[in-house]
Parts: structure tokens; C-alpha cells; sequence
């Protein structure tokens, strides 16, 4: 292995060596280096196998666009496929390797693929693998996922912390390059907020890689000088390692900060990423320009690569690309790259330029004596896993040049993605022969080589001025900028050149996904002429580069193949993410049981001690069983509480149901207009159950309300629609009743709510309450305000859900736990037991009490049975006008009825069709669906609730239930949905 | 017969026995602290704002318009509802069982909420004795500022469990600590 490496120059500290390995190979690179550039510099051009033919690859770039060194970094569950090397930051101990191949780098079987590729063109799969249509996924797909591939994910959970975080700022400034670095310092020192955020882990940009003089220092040192005193000023804010990969609504940007992508084994109480989202009042793009390569016969060997990248690896990384460089360029950069080689002492062979003359200046970059080749092209390219050699063409001449590097640059573009990803659209501009962004308002500008500048000076100058500019439009007093005066900068010119005639070999356009000049041509040929149809035919501008490097050269070739201005072809559409981000990063903590809060019932602790399996109920975790020794199902648990809560009686934390405390003068008119039924006769001290409508007759939600005082009420919605309910009322408070003196607020969290019920619940009940229980002092649908033995100020509701003697008691939320414990303990000689929501619903099937699996959106007051809870004798209430149509009063509606199976033994699921008895099983026939069930313990077999086309005039048909799903057919009859006590007798004792 | 209910607090779990020093970045959980929702009824809005500026004892908090959140240290939350009760125009809830209060304070307060909060806590944008709701690691809750680098967290108490455990991961690159006040 021969280095690479100069003995002098560039900005990585030769005193700090790193050790790494590339594909098992140790290797070492210095503090400062890039895996690209320490590979380079070890020699190692070679980095990759493309995606589909598997041809040799190394970097075309010295950065964030890089569509081929594309590698594996890090072992195990820290592997991180499709990093690109080129701005991976070395660290000690770094482990990488290549991807795509198979057995090795150098000896890749699948490069069969690049003999096959006269079958392999755009659309091959497409219609090639169209039958049988099945093996497309068994088959066919898998395969060709196996031949072509990028790197892999590992299965292993990822070991590493991620977070995620606001910023906020007047100013943020996107890059700091030249541009970038005057445009923080000026809006700094006129005192904004300002957020400084590049990719790159050394702040500086293009200043790094330049050999001008600003302001009289070396251009590094220049950009060093102005990042310390960015430092030291409070109001900025420098995020090195920090993409920013998108711009979204209200001018926030997503932003992906690398914190610990550069050190071997990460600190645990560190995050590796963290994702940003930056708030600014203002921003400036100061992203810069992405050099064009040239589409020309086998441009894609390693060891070809533009010109502003080999600059970036001599004069930032102290790194020479070849020993024998030649240079294809149709611009400055060619010349001034080739100037910048040669006072390093490398070798430069010559200098293509397919241009007759070149710019003013430019060819006096070259030294005495230099080939240059003026009108000439360069048509192919000779080597195997390296480049040998190129033939260069001129007027059908051909010579083969010999080189081990050739530098090409067919121009620049703009980098205007973030502006362009809220919908607006690159600007073709003749002068500039160029994309350039567009204008969205004067709350995002772009600056510098982003917006179409060329030379160093001029973009430090409109950095600096647009940034003051900005700072005056905020309302801050800012100073005209001081702009450094530069010395040696070049002229970047360039004449366009999409595409070199006689081009033999492929030439690729876009080298991350193999497209090459031939594919385009074929899109065009095959009616997929539109640049996002010629995208999706051929792939051009597609996986994780996205394109940058290819985009601008498809449709520059596109538009000469239609013999247009690319300004007719426009681009494709830019989104975010500008580069990839992690799914971990974008995760942050929300991670398996951290994916969403959760909510925690005052008797969680209770319910957990007495042995309850939980069941997520949206946020909360409701307790659903409380299996005791020796029961082997749940269903042992379910039957076990029902029972004794039928005989005895037991305790269920109801606490997670929605609790609204009303205020006011005319909070009864409110309830009387939100509720279908009556409210304004409800006595202090009573609660009503109550039914909600949607404004178009359909049940909204149904709970209670209790009258604490003349003006004090409490409402209980369910656990599910407590926030949807709050902002109903909120709703109809604020805009549809703004007159009326009436205030609420949530008060679900400050009680802890237990359901004592059974016909033991008094007895057991009144030995904690100082109160009269007996059925006169505290008769059903009772509500108020009570004392606890001991002391403490306590809320009872006679109230059920079970169809027994039941009470709801409330307690502040702190003394839940105690309360539930002696209650416990006071009926424990009489059998109490805890019972879940499981318990419960079995409970309330069984008296047919309806939930949201009956009031499913779709049902009204009349379907489930509760038409007598339409006051239609109110003026008005929400839902009455439209409860009144055709289709919500029409005879053959679904009503709710019961359900038994003829069978005893039969069991019937929630979710079966319901048919007539000796119809067809099929969808048409259908006349409705079983909405609960459950295996009844009371009545010792399975019953149902069922909403039935025309259900009530049904009572005693036999129905045949149809779980297509489960594959069963019961035969059932229809009955009354209250299965359990119809007279209320229990209820009321 | 006489019952003694033993009052629990719902970060009970978290905190006891994961006690220690205090750094300089510390979160304080208060115990039994009073907190009252207080609306004020239509054309009483300023009266009942400028009555709870005044009360002495306790802290307002905003929560949205014409309605706070009353909050004491001394009081006790019987004490604090009756002081509430006899403003006019004010209609009050005890929430001092339904909220949990926390008080974060150190050098990197605002670096820590900058990973809970989406709302600009600079002292610029969020003065002394500044408060609003805003979500706190994904819930719903109400943040001030207290002190120059201290914050006061008010959330509910069924969603503490999460919020607490949340900060203190986004905590731990500060060394944040943790443990009743």
C-alpha cells in the first residue's frame, strides 16, 4: 500500500494518528480526517460495489452528496450501514467496510450483472418479472433485493440513546462556509440570537479547502478567527456535526445533531444523535454549491472524481487523489485545482476542456509547460478496480492519456433544497446556467454560492450584507458590514456541457443507482418524458443520496434529448430529509414502553398489590383481572369476580373515567342543551344519567352528572372521550353558548374513584362512612358530599354499571390506596373481591348497559334502546334538529337487542354478521352484528348484545351468527338485551 | 371507630430510596404542596386576576384565559379554598391531589426543559414569574419561572410518573438529581 498522504499541508494534526480498520485491514489516518480522506491517503481508492451492476467504486465527492463510498461503520448492533465515508468523522478504533459484494471488494461475483446489462436497463424488472404474479414477492423480489443492494441493517435492538430538542433564535444561518461564517458574525454583532449549524465537524466550509488569503490571513485561519469570536459571544449559538434536513411549517427546522457518530464507544448518559427542531424568526441558506461531474464514457472508475473534491483532499486533508492526475473540466476549478496539485508536487498529465478557449485568467492558473487540450472531450476510460488511463478526443482524434486520477467538473449548482421543500421550485437561470432557489418571502433567503455567487469575495460580502439586512428587517440597529479584502481567489466559470459526444461505454449520470445516459434515452423513447415519470422509470435522483450530484445533469441531459431549455424540463420535487436520518434519531426517547406517557390510576398501586393484570386503555393502564392462585385463565379470574360481585360484592377502580367540575349561574341550561335529556329539574344532591348527541343526532358519549350544590355540578364521561368530551363542551361554551355564565374544568386526576358494588356493598360501605346509608337517607342515584370515619372528606354517588347495589366513592387522589385497603379489609368476612374492567364489562353486558363497542359513532338514542332519553319537548338541545330525519327515525334501523345461543354451549364472538336463519352466509344477506360478548357466569352461558335491523319487533327469532373470520355459525335467539334483574330489584334494594 | 388513611404521593415509587445529594442541577418533588383551579365567570376576569396577584401565600399560574392555577407551599389546601372561595367572580376546584408539583433548578435548567418544552425559555422570552401551559414531555402541564434559573413544573398527577422519568433521562447529561423538596 503506497500513501497517498503529503508531508505537509492540510488541517489534520499529523501528531494525533488514529487507528481503523477498512474490511479487516488496519490502517491509520490522522485527527482531522475523513474515512474517505484517510482511505485516500492510505491509497485505498477503491470503496464500494455499485447497486445494481456491481462495478468498482470509489468517492466522487469530498462530501454530504457522495453517491458511492458508501460503507458499514461499526460492529454488531452498532453497525451503520450506507454511511458515507466521505463525511465520516475518523475516530480511534473506527471499524468500516465495504457493502455490495461478495466474496470480497476486489472479487465481486455479482459484477456478473455488468455482462448482463445490455438486459438490465431501466424497466427490466418491470417487465421482465410480471408472471405469475405471486412470485413477484415470493419470488422474484427477493432476488433481485439479494443482487442489488446497499448495506444492511442489523436485527439487533440498537444499544444507544437518542433525544430529541427545541432551539429558538432570531437568526439561523444554514452552513458556515464563507458565506455562512460573515453572515452569524454580522447578525452576532448586531445582536441577535443567532444558531450557527453545518454538517461538517470542522465549522468552515469551502474555507477550509481554499488557498486564497482573506482578510490577509490563510482562509482557514480566517475562518478560525471568526469562529472564536463567535464563541465567545452569549447570544450564538455554533452546532457543528448538525444537519439541518428540513424547513416546515411556521418556520421550523428539522435538524439532526451527530453527538457521538465520532468516538468508539459512546457515553451512556449521552445521546448518539439528537434531532433539533430550531424555531427561527429568520433564516439564511448558506449551504453553498455542489460541483457537477461530467457524464462521459466509464466516468465511473475509482480514481475519477470532480475537481473541488480532490482540492478538498489536498488542501484540507493533506491528501494527493493520484500520482498522475489529468483534469476534464469545462470551468475554473479544473484549472485552479490543477494549480493547487502541481504546488503540491503532484503530477498533473493534462487538462481537457472541451471549451475552445477558456475563461479569462483561468488557463494562467496552469503551470509553464502544462498540457492543455483545448475542444477536447474525454470519451473513455481505461482500468479495472483503478483507473489506468483515458482516451481524450479531439476532432476524431483519439489519444489515451495515461493517469491514475482524473478530475472532472462540468460546473456548479446551487444547493437549494431547504427552500425548495415547502412547495416552491427551482429557478433555471440562462446567465448562470444553473438551478438557482427560488424566492419564498423574506423570512428564508439564500446567500452566497447557494444563491448563484461564484467568487469568495463575493460571497463573504453577501453573507455579511443579507444578514444585516435581516437584523434591520427584525428591528435591530446593525452596522453596514466591513467586508476582508481576498487575494488569489479564481474565476469559477464554466460553459454547460451535459453530455460528451462520442461517449463510448456507459456513462452515468447518476452512480448511486447505475443510470446511466442510455436509460434516460430509453424513459424518453418509452412515453415517460415528464422528469418525475423519467425519475420513477429509471431510478435517476432516487435512494439515499437523493440525486444531489445526478439530478441537475438528468435534466440537463433530458432537456438536449428533447432539444429543450431545462427550464421547460424543470426539477423533480425536493423533501425533506435533505440527507438520511436515523429512525433512532427521529424516535428520540419514545422507545417501546416510552413510545407515549402513560396514565396512572390512583389505585394502580392497589390494584398492582392485589395481583391485576393491566390492560392499555389509550393512555391509562386499567386494572382488567386480578387472577388468584390457581386460576390458569383469565376467564377463571372474570367468572370468579362476576360471581361474587353478583353475592357478595366487590371493588373497581373507576377512577379513569372522565370527571368535569361545572360552574355557574346557568350551568343547568348548559347541561339541559348539551344532554338529549332533561337537566334543569335535577335536585341538589342527586345524579342523572345522562346521553350526549353530536350536533347530527348521533350519540356522542353518555355518563352521568351529580348536583353538589344550586350552582356545582360533576360530570363523568367515559374513560375513552374524557378530552373529546372536554372539548365538546369547550366548544359549545365558548361559540355556541358564549352567553350563558357557566365555567368547567377537569377534575379527573384529583379523585380516586372505586366502584363498590353487590348486594353485601351497604353493609360493608357503611363501615367507613360516618353518613346514613340506609336506602331513605341515601337512595339510588344519590350524590354528595360525605365524611369518612376518621375524618376525611369524601364524594359518594349511588350510582351502577352492574345492575347492583352499588356506590361510586372519591376520595382525593393521595388517600386512594387507603381507602381501597379498608375497604378491603371491611369486606373481607363478607367476601369481597377487586374486580377489573373485564369483570365489569361482563357485568354490564349482562344487565345490557351499552359502552362504545354500541355507541360506535353510528348509532342513535333509539337504536341502543335509550329513545326515552330524547327530551324532545326541550326547546333545543345539540343533536335534536337532526335527530329528527329520515334516515336516523326509519323502521328498519339497527336496534340493540340480546342475543343467546340456541345451544347452550355455544359460544358467539363480537364482530359476527348476523343472517336470517336459513339465509345464505354472505355480506348481502346481512342484518347486523353481535357488538359485545361474553360468557355470562350468572346465567352459565354465552349471551350477546347485537344490533339487529328492525331488532325489537324480533324478540324470539331464531338468527343464524356468521363469523366469516373465525369461521363459525351459531344459531341464536333474539331477546331482551337485559339479561340480568329487569325489574331493577337488586338496583334499588 | 377511627381511621387513619395514610396520604401517598404518586412519585411515592420513583423517589423513595433512589435518594441523594443534591447537585447543582437538582429536580425537588414538593410533597403536599396546595394547588387550586380557579375560573373566573364572565365580566369578573380581571377582578379575580387582580385578587389572586394579591392574595398573599400562594402563586398564580396562567392556564389559558380567565383561568390559573393557584399554588401554596404554606397553605394547606383547605386553607388555600376557603382564601380562594370568598373572591367574587371565581369559581374553585381543590387540585391539590389531581397535580403534582416539581421545581427544576441549576445551571442547565433551560437546557434540560429545552428537551421537554417547545416554548422559548430564554430570559429574554420567558421573564421572572412568567408562566403557561404548554405540553411537558409530550403532557399536558403548566411551567414558570421562579427563580432566575429555577422553573416550577405543574402536571397531573396520573401523567407524573412519565414526565418525571422523562426529565430525569434528559437530565442525565447534567448529572441532574432528583428527590422530594
Amino acid at each position: 500500500m503506497t500513501s497517498h498522504r503529503l508531508s505537509s499541508g492540510g488541517l489534520v494534526n499529523r501528531a494525533v494518528p488514529l487507528r481503523f480498520t477498512f474490511d479487516g485491514k488496519p490502517l491509520k489516518g490522522f485527527a482531522g480526517d475523513t474515512l474517505s480522506s484517510a482511505l485516500l491517503a492510505n491509497g485505498q481508492m477503491l470503496m464500494g460495489r455499485s447497486f445494481k451492476y456491481h462495478r468498482p467504486r470509489g468517492p466522487v465527492t469530498a462530501g454530504a452528496a457522495e453517491p458511492n463510498a458508501l460503507v458499514t461503520v461499526g460492529e454488531g448492533a452498532r453497525s451503520e450501514p450506507n454511511a458515507r465515508a466521505t463525511v465520516a468523522e475518523l475516530y480511534d478504533g473506527m471499524t468500516a467496510a465495504s457493502q455490495n459484494r461478495w466474496p470480497s471488494l476486489a472479487y465481486d461475483i455479482g459484477s456478473v450483472n455488468s455482462l448482463l446489462s445490455p438486459f438490465l436497463s431501466a424497466g427490466f424488472y418491470y417487465k421482465t418479472f410480471m408472471w405469475p404474479a405471486s412470485f413477484w414477492e415470493k419470488v422474484y423480489e427477493p432476488l433481485i433485493r439479494r443482487a442489488a443492494g446497499l448495506g444492511r441493517a442489523v436485527m439487533e435492538p440498537d444499544p444507544d440513546r437518542y433525544e430529541k430538542a427545541w432551539a429558538h433564535c432570531d437568526l439561523l444561518v444554514i452552513g458556515a462556509g464563507p458565506t455562512g461564517l460573515m453572515a452569524a458574525l454580522n447578525a452576532a454583532r448586531a445582536g441577535l440570537r443567532v444558531i450557527l449549524a453545518d454538517e461538517d465537524f470542522q465549522l468552515g466550509g469551502q474555507l477550509l479547502s481554499e488557498t486564497a488569503m482573506v482578510g490577509g490571513l490563510l482562509a482557514a485561519d480566517f475562518a478560525a478567527a471568526i469562529i472564536a469570536e463567535l464563541a465567545s459571544l452569549a447570544n450564538v449559538t455554533l452546532m457543528p456535526r448538525t444537519t439541518v434536513f428540513g424547513w416546515y411549517d411556521d418556520m421550523v427546522f428539522g435538524a439532526v445533531e451527530k453527538v457521538q457518530k465520532h468516538v468508539a464507544l459512546p457515553d451512556p448518559d449521552l445521546p448518539v444523535e439528537r434531532v433539533w427542531r430550531i424555531v427561527a424568526k429568520r433564516a439564511l441558506l448558506a449551504t453553498g454549491a455542489e460541483e457537477r461531474p461530467l457524464v462521459f464514457g466509464g466516468n465511473d472508475r475509482p480514481g475519477i472524481l470532480t475537481a473541488g473534491a480532490a482540492r478538498t483532499y489536498l488542501n484540507r486533508y493533506g491528501v494527493g487523489v493520484g500520482r498522475k492526475v489529468a483534469v476534464f473540466t469545462n470551468g475554473g476549478s479544473g484549472y485552479r485545482t490543477a494549480a493547487d496539485l502541481t504546488a503540491a508536487g503532484v503530477e498533473v498529465t493534462a487538462i481537457i476542456d472541451p471549451r475552445k478557449d477558456a475563461g479569462p485568467g483561468q488557463a494562467d492558473l496552469a503551470r509553464e509547460g502544462l498540457r492543455i487540450l483545448s475542444g477536447a472531450s474525454v470519451t473513455a476510460t481505461r482500468g479495472r478496480l483503478g483507473l489506468t488511463g483515458l482516451v481524450a478526443e479531439r476532432s476524431g482524434h483519439e489519444e489515451v492519456i495515461d493517469c491514475d486520477a482524473l478530475l472532472m467538473s462540468g460546473g456548479w449548482s446551487p444547493i437549494v433544497h431547504l427552500l425548495c421543500q415547502r412547495g416552491a421550485k427551482p429557478v433555471w437561470s440562462e446567465a448562470h446556467q444553473a438551478f438557482l432557489p427560488p424566492d419564498v418571502g423574506s423570512g428564508f433567503v439564500a446567500a452566497g454560492a447557494a444563491a448563484g455567487l461564484d467568487r469568495l469575495s463575493a460571497c463573504l460580502r453577501d453573507g455579511a450584507e443579507k444578514a444585516v439586512a435581516l437584523a434591520r428587517n427584525l428591528g435591530f440597529a446593525a452596522y453596514d458590514a466591513d467586508i476582508p479584502e481576498v487575494e488569489g481567489e479564481y474565476d469559477p466559470a464554466f460553459a454547460p456541457l451535459w453530455y460528451v459526444q462520442g461517449s463510448k461505454g456507459k456513462a452515468f449520470v447518476d452512480f448511486q443507482n447505475d443510470v446511466t445516459v442510455a436509460d434516460l434515452s430509453l424513459s424518453q423513447r418509452e412515453a415517460f418524458g415528464h422528469i418525475e415519470h423519467t425519475k420513477r422509470y429509471t431510478t435517476a435522483g432516487m435512494a439515499t443520496d437523493q440525486g444531489k450530484l445526478g439530478n441537475i445533469n438528468t435534466v440537463g441531459l433530458v432537456a438536449g434529448m428533447r432539444g429543450v431549455s431545462p427550464a421547460v424540463v424543470g426539477t423533480t420535487t425536493f423533501r425533506p430529509f435533505y440527507t438520511p436520518v436515523s429512525f433512532g434519531a427521529l424516535a428520540g426517547t419514545a422507545r417501546a414502553e416510552q413510545s407515549r406517557p402513560t396514565r396512572r390510576s390512583p389505585l394502580h398501586g392497589w390494584a398492582a398489590r392485589h395481583g391485576a393484570i393491566f390492560v392499555e386503555a389509550g393512555l391509562w393502564h386499567r386494572s382488567a383481572w386480578f387472577p388468584r392462585l390457581g386460576e390458569k385463565t383469565w376467564r377463571e379470574a372474570v367468572d370468579r369476580e362476576v360471581l361474587t360481585v353478583r353475592e357478595n360484592a366487590g371493588l373497581c377502580d373507576v377512577s379513569t373515567l372522565g370527571k368535569i367540575e361545572i360552574f355557574g349561574t346557568q350551568a343547568a341550561e348548559f347541561l339541559n342543551r348539551v344532554y338529549s335529556n332533561a337537566f334543569l329539574n335535577l335536585p341538589i344532591g342527586k345524579a342523572r344519567y345522562g346521553l350526549m348527541l353530536r350536533e347530527d343526532g348521533i350519540v356522542f358519549d353518555d355518563g352521568t352528572v351529580s348536583r353538589l350544590s344550586e350552582n356545582h355540578y360533576v360530570m363523568t364521561t367515559t374513560t375513552a372521550y374524557a378530552a373529546e368530551v372536554m372539548a365538546h363542551l369547550d366548544y359549545c361554551a365558548q361559540v355556541l353558548f358564549a352567553d350563558l355564565d357557566v365555567r368547567f374544568a377537569s377534575t379527573t386526576d384529583q379523585w380516586a374513584q372505586m366502584s363498590l358494588a353487590g348486594p353485601k356493598a351497604r353493609i360493608i360501605l357503611q363501615r367507613l362512612v360516618e353518613d346514613d346509608l340506609s336506602d331513605a337517607a341515601f337512595p339510588f342515584l344519590a350524590a354528595r358530599a360525605i365524611t369518612l370515619k376518621g375524618g376525611l372528606a369524601a364524594r359518594l354517588f349511588r350510582i351502577s354499571f352492574s345492575g347492583e347495589l352499588a356506590y361510586e366513592l372519591a376520595v382525593p387522589a393521595g388517600y386512594g390506596e387507603a381507602v381501597a385497603d379498608h375497604l378491603m379489609e371491611a369486606g373481607r368476612e363478607d367476601g369481597i373481591c377487586a374486580y377489573g374492567v373485564e369483570a365489569l364489562n361482563v357485568l354490564r353486558i349482562e344487565k345490557g348497559h351499552v359502552t362504545h363497542s354500541e355507541l360506535d359513532g353510528r348509532t342513535t338514542a333509539d337504536d341502543v334502546g335509550l329513545g326515552r332519553m330524547m327530551a324532545m319537548q326541550k326547546p333545543d338541545f345539540i343533536g335534536k334538529r337532526l335527530s329528527t330525519r329520515f334516515g336516523l327515525t326509519a323502521a328498519d334501523r339497527l336496534q340493540m337487542v340480546g342475543l343467546k345461543p340456541v345451544e347452550p354451549d355455544a359460544e358467539i364472538k363480537a364482530g359476527a354478521h348476523i343472517l336470517k336463519e336459513n339465509a345464505k352466509p354472505s355480506t348481502t344477506n346481512d342484518q347486523g352484528f353481535v357488538s359485545s360478548a361474553c360468557y355470562s357466569p350468572t346465567l352459565g352461558r354465552y349471551i350477546a348484545l347485537a344490533l339487529l335491523k328492525s331488532g325489537r319487533e324480533r324478540l324470539g327469532e331464531k338468527v343464524l351468527v356468521w363469523d366469516r373470520l373465525r369461521e363459525s355459525e351459531v344459531l341464536a335467539e333474539v331477546c331482551s338485551p337485559v339479561f340480568v334483574d329487569p325489574d331493577n330489584l337488586k338496583l334499588q334494594a | 371507630m377511627s381511621i387513619t388513611y395514610t396520604h401517598r404521593h404518586v412519585l411515592e415509587d420513583h423517589i423513595t430510596g433512589f435518594e441523594t445529594r443534591p447537585n447543582a442541577n437538582h429536580l425537588s418533588v414538593f410533597r403536599r404542596p396546595a394547588i387550586a383551579y380557579v375560573l373566573a365567570h364572565a365580566g369578573h376576569e380581571s377582578d379575580v386576576d387582580l385578587a389572586l396577584d394579591m392574595a398573599d401565600g400562594l402563586s398564580k399560574r396562567i392556564c389559558g384565559p380567565a383561568e390559573w392555577l393557584a399554588v401554596s407551599q404554606e397553605m394547606t389546601p383547605d386553607n388555600l379554598m376557603r382564601s380562594l372561595t370568598s373572591i367574587a367572580g371565581a369559581a374553585v376546584l381543590d387540585d391539590s391531589d389531581g397535580r403534582v408539583l416539581m421545581r427544576l433548578d441549576g445551571p442547565h435548567a433551560r437546557k434540560i426543559l429545552a428537551k421537554c418544552v417547545a416554548v422559548d425559555l430564554h430570559p429574554d422570552a420567558f421573564a421572572l414569574d412568567a408562566s403557561a401551559p404548554m405540553l411537558i414531555a409530550h403532557v399536558s402541564g403548566n411551567l414558570a419561572r421562579t427563580a432566575e434559573d429555577a422553573f416550577e413544573l405543574i402536571v397531573q398527577r396520573s401523567t407524573a410518573g412519565t414526565v418525571f422519568e422523562e426529565i430525569k433521562e434528559m437530565g442525565r447529561e447534567f448529572a441532574l438529581t432528583a428527590g422530594f423538596a
